[in-house]
């Protein structure tokens, strides 16, 4: 703590710790209000966590009837088409079938119904023929089926990445790449210590996911406790993925949503995830054969034709777990310390998570007031791919003809957007995020080395210390 | 009079362009996403302008500079900088040459850290006359293997090699089983199961470069299966010389030009 202790203290009103989909979408909401607000991420990009390694899915039920967490995620089903519009997020509303293959299954859909009507959610019970209808690729062995007409492909990188640039748009800074190392407080409110800064707010938004105990074990907090909880997931290449119509979900169990089979907004189609509580575990993010071969198989019975599909990727990612799956409250012994935290539904509460927690941090004191016009939409950056019309993208954006990822159809033109936003990439896998380079089946191989030379130009760096991931350098 | 056109102007591309300029009355045209023609082959291989030369004489159009994007009711999409162009044509010949394999294609499991690279993108990035890694592990024997084994060294690395062949490398590892990529920021070796004996073998490395395949590339939508229509892909995987690829375009243009006459 000494080094950072030279630097001057910077006041906030309210410092966000976290730069996943519940900081972001919280800092943005803020943003849109006459606070100062401070966005810290232990991470050198925005989305590294639990917001980066999910399903895509805008799932429309999480929760119990009557809970926050419900309340909040069927607010937010209101409103995806108008914010994806506004912050260019690629979002569709396809529907899912849930599926039972088993009598003890067809027993357990009946309740999962009853449970999403009484959250107030659209649903209906379909018969096998009706499932067929819906996703006509769903297993013969289909006894029994249910309609979730609002569930939803999102990107969560481009959401979350939105979320922060709407923020930064309105002033909100942005601190990356500095963990946070101490957190102090006095009688004006908190100090937010990282390796350079000394952050002053009079309150502190614990949004850091899988990382929240250890932050609320800084600031003399709760003992919070939460542990990863890995899911593992197979990609299938986007020539299987137009054939889908629909999102497949299993049967859930009270435990865990099972493997399902999932479009995506890129066109792939996404398998998994399992669920694997590592108590003790670390944020490994590591694959196992057996693992993978397992979500093959189990995606197999949902949905027979993905057994031939090609996987262009594998890869793991951990929820935060912890005892309290859902929590937006202050701290029991720290009074200005508010933890906002989600197990699985961060991406789905997020579009009215900020304004919950406006109203939870006005009713403590805060004493926010809407600011005169703030920025609300972010400059649209449009897609090549799918383009109808790509000659008038040309016109106004030479570089839209430089085809630098030939499998996702990804151009210079967005990839320099990506490289100059508010919340610039500075990384290969930052520009992945942002546009999709690298997404498709030959998995970079004709285009990482172009995306390297561009963000080392923009970087300032070169081939060999150019950064391939928010941790990690090409050259050792 | 219809037009030909094929994707890739590597040596295979120009054999097969300059067959059917030869063997057919239609205008042919031959595209490739660089400037310059050559493909993998380099365009300041003599053979490569020998071939390029005899394109140009039999009268095959050079359109360089311009990826192929979308084929469609027998038209291709073709997009360069501040260029956008549709070229009609009866069939589509795409010579887009190879790729290593994936990490999903080799079953690798384990970590995704930095420093895991497809040997294409290695190739690339050495040439730039950059030091990137001193103990780098090349897994697989595809075509690339042995010149990025080989500038490695140049430069002082220890190349080391997963079920490689050939001289190319330092020290060679052979192993069947299933593997895991170790390290959470940058890659720091690899493990090997199902070896012989109880503890699994772990190999240290600081760099992964994915060498195996060939594996055709397909990134032409409209045209990425052998069921799409009026698409003929000339892709030889095995290694071979320029000439064993020129010539192996040579003999599939002459194919389809005779399968053209027996339907007539």
């Amino acid at each position: 703590l000494r080094s950072s202790a030279q630097h001057p203290i910077e006041s906030f009103d309210v410092v966000v710790i976290g730069g996943g989909v519940m900081g972001t979408s919280v800092a943005a909401r803020l943003s849109a209000t006459n606070v100062r607000v401070c966005l810290v991420e232990a991470e050198n990009d925005l989305c590294e966590g639990a917001s980066k390694g999910n399903a895509g899915n805008a799932i429309s039920f999480y929760g119990e009837p009557g809970t926050e967490e419900t309340e909040l995620l069927n607010a937010s089903n209101l409103v995806w088409e108008e914010l994806c519009g506004r912050l260019g997020v690629p979002y569709r509303r396809i529907g899912a079938v849930m599926v039972a293959t088993t009598a003890e299954e067809v027993e357990r859909l009946a309740e999962v119904h009853a449970q999403v009507l009484a959250c107030g959610v659209r649903a209906r019970m379909l018969t096998t023929a009706q499932v067929h209808a819906a996703e006509p690729l769903v297993t013969d062995a289909c006894l029994a089926g249910m309609e979730l007409p609002d569930e939803g492909l999102i990107d969560p990188m481009r959401l979350t990445i939105g979320y922060g640039a709407l923020a930064v748009a309105n002033g909100v800074e942005l601190v990356l790449g500095q963990p946070v190392i101490g957190v102090e407080h006095d009688e004006h409110g908190s100090v937010v210590i990282t390796a350079q800064r000394r952050i002053r707010a009079r309150y502190v938004v614990n949004a850091a996911g899988l990382h929240s105990d250890r932050i609320s074990a800084l600031a003399g907090g709760e003992d919070l406790h939460n542990w990863p909880r890995r899911g593992q997931y197979a990609i299938l290449d986007r020539a299987f993925g137009h054939r889908m119509s629909r999102i497949v979900f299993s049967t859930a169990t009270p435990k865990t949503k099972g493997i399902n089979v999932m479009p995506t907004t890129h066109g792939s189609v996404l398998l998994g995830p399992t669920a694997h509580d590592d108590f003790d575990g670390d944020d490994s993010r590591a694959t196992d054969a057996e693992t993978v071969q397992h979500v093959i198989e189990q995606a197999a019975r949902l949905v027979p034709a993905t057994a031939g599909a090609y996987v262009i990727k594998t890869f793991a990612a951990n929820r935060p777990a912890s005892e309290e799956r859902h929590r937006i409250r202050f701290d029991h012994l720290v009074p200005n310390l508010l933890h906002v935290h989600s197990r699985s539904a961060g991406i789905s509460m997020s579009p009215m998570l900020g304004e919950r927690v406006l109203q939870v941090l006005n009713g403590a004191g805060l004493d926010a007031g809407e600011r005169a016009n703030p920025v609300v939409r972010l400059p649209a950056v449009p897609s090549l791919r799918g383009c109808a019309r790509p000659e008038e993208l040309v016109a106004a954006n030479p570089l839209y003809g430089q085809v630098v990822c030939a499998c996702e159809n990804v151009s210079a033109a967005e990839i320099e957007a990506a490289l100059t936003g508010h919340v610039p990439a500075t990384s290969v896998d930052g520009v992945r995020k942002r546009t999709g380079a690298g997404y498709g089946r030959c998995q970079g191989s004709l285009c990482m080395a172009g995306v390297s030379f561009m963000t080392a130009l923009r970087t300032g760096t070169g081939p060999a210390d150019v950064r391939q991931t928010s941790r990690g350098t090409v050259g050792a | 009079m219809t037009a030909l056109i094929v994707v890739g102007a590597g040596p295979s591309g120009l054999g097969v362009a300059t067959t059917l300029a030869r063997g057919t009355g239609d205008t042919v045209c031959l595209v490739d996403r660089i400037p310059v023609p050559g493909g993998e082959a380099g365009w300041d291989d003599p053979q490569v302008r020998d071939y390029v030369a005899d394109a140009e004489a039999a009268g095959v159009r050079l359109l360089l500079g311009h990826m192929a994007v979308r084929w469609a009711a027998g038209a291709l999409l073709l997009l360069g900088p501040g260029v956008v162009r549709t070229e009609k044509a009866r069939h589509l010949f795409f010579a887009g040459g190879c790729r290593p394999a994936t990490a999903a294609d080799l079953r690798l499991a384990g970590e995704r850290p930095a420093g895991v690279l497809p040997a294409t993108v290695a190739e690339h990035l050495l040439t730039s006359g950059v030091r990137l890694w001193r103990r780098p592990l090349l897994i697989g024997d595809g075509p690339w293997a042995p010149s990025i084994g080989e500038h490695l060294r140049r430069t002082g690395a220890r190349v080391l090699s997963l079920n490689g062949t050939g001289d190319w490398a330092d020290e060679t590892v052979c192993h069947d089983g299933a593997v895991e990529v170790l390290g959470r920021d940058r890659v720091r070796g690899v493990r090997l199961l199902d070896g012989p004996g109880p503890v699994p073998r772990e190999v240290d490395c600081d760099a992964i470069i994915l060498c195996a395949g060939a594996i055709p590339n397909r990134n032409v939508d409209g045209a990425l299966t052998e069921s799409d229509e009026g698409v003929t892909f000339v892709q030889p995987t095995a290694p071979r010389s320029v000439r064993a690829r020129f010539e192996h375009g040579q003999s599939a243009a002459r194919e389809w030009i005779r399968s053209m006459e027996g339907n007539q």
